[in-house]
């Protein structure tokens, strides 16, 4: 048996069929029960291999994890946008209550004040966005590492990607990678 | 019952748009005297250069946390006297004990409203309630 603590599972897996085939030739009573064993575990390993191979192989699972990260990374960006936008707005009806009467004045002003408080919500769900992209990047080093233990996987499937109309499902798209409004513009004139 | 208007008080926030709320709610209270730090760091440099009345931080940024923030201010001699408020979402009963033990004057959950800010503003000044 190797003795090596950075044994890998291509190695530990091709050891293990070396000794079922070893055994098969031996000509000792109840081997086949361990064989069976064995096999089981062969089988097993080449499975899981298989299945991690699915994970690690092709463009579309390679960039899951980047991309996901960019997403909410964007969900971010765009409410905080549109948060200062209705504080845009929120502090413009604040400078005209100052010249109206008190009453219209106070009632403004608690409109303003809810609107301020609600704003709140872009630093809670900003909270929550950043917790759940740092959990996909510890994902995604634990799943590097797995996927390095099992060593190359030539064998893996190819990842299923989508076709026809579901192809052209991409959007929301993001900031830096977007299209502007002219580009399209730009674009559907020269279809025409 | 008012609170001083001439007080200066530094805001920190690792996000502009809660510093913004902060400033907006806080211009409600005819506290006109803020200044804003993006985290811990330059939140305690402002302190040095001129201390202020008053302390509202947030808890979680990076590299310095609101908590060691106030650490850093309750074991500085020239600040440790100044009023600190945590507006947080970090809302676990071992947070609010971390912070009693640190030495925060006062603890605000988010989301919060302006009665609450208020209110525990008035708190840590309670000679000018």
């Amino acid at each position: 048996m190797p003795q090596s603590a950075n044994l890998q599972l291509p190695d530990a897996h091709g050891y293990l069929n070396r000794v079922i085939g070893e055994l098969r030739a031996l000509k000792a009573p109840h081997k086949n029960t361990l064989v069976s064993v064995l096999e089981y575990l062969s089988d097993h390993i080449r499975l899981t291999r298989s299945e991690i191979g699915a994970l690690k192989a092709g463009d579309g699972n390679s960039q899951m994890f980047s991309t996901t990260t960019d997403e909410l990374e964007e969900i971010v960006t765009e409410t905080a946008r549109a948060t200062n936008r209705i504080m845009d707005a929120a502090e413009c009806v604040e400078k005209v209550a100052a010249s109206l009467e008190a009453a219209q004045a106070n009632a403004l002003m608690d409109a303003v004040t809810n609107i301020y408080e609600a704003s709140a919500f872009q630093d809670i769900t900003g909270q929550r966005i950043t917790k759940i992209v740092r959990a996909l990047q510890s994902l995604e080093e634990k799943l590097a590492s797995l996927t390095s233990a099992f060593g190359p996987l030539d064998d893996a499937p190819a990842p299923e990607k989508p076709e026809g109309d579901a192809a052209l499902l991409n959007g929301p798209q993001l900031e830096k990678t977007a299209a502007s409004q002219t580009d399209i513009d730009a674009l559907f004139a020269s279809l025409e | 019952m008012s609170l001083n208007k001439n007080m200066r008080v530094v805001i920190v926030d690792d996000y502009t748009t809660m510093l913004r709320i902060l400033r907006n709610l806080l211009r409600q209270l005819e506290i006109n005297n803020v200044e804003e730090a993006n985290d811990g760091d330059t939140a305690y440099l402002l302190m040095q250069k001129n201390p202020p009345d008053l302390v509202i931080s947030d808890w979680n940024m990076v590299p310095v946390t609101g908590l060691d923030l106030l650490r850093k201010v309750r074991a500085d001699a020239k600040l440790k006297h100044i009023p600190f408020i945590m507006v947080t979402a970090e809302s676990k009963t071992e947070n609010v004990v971390a912070a009693k033990q640190a030495g925060v004057s006062n603890y605000i959950v988010k989301p919060f409203n302006a009665d609450t800010l208020r209110a525990k503003i008035a708190s840590v000044f309670p000679a000018t309630v």
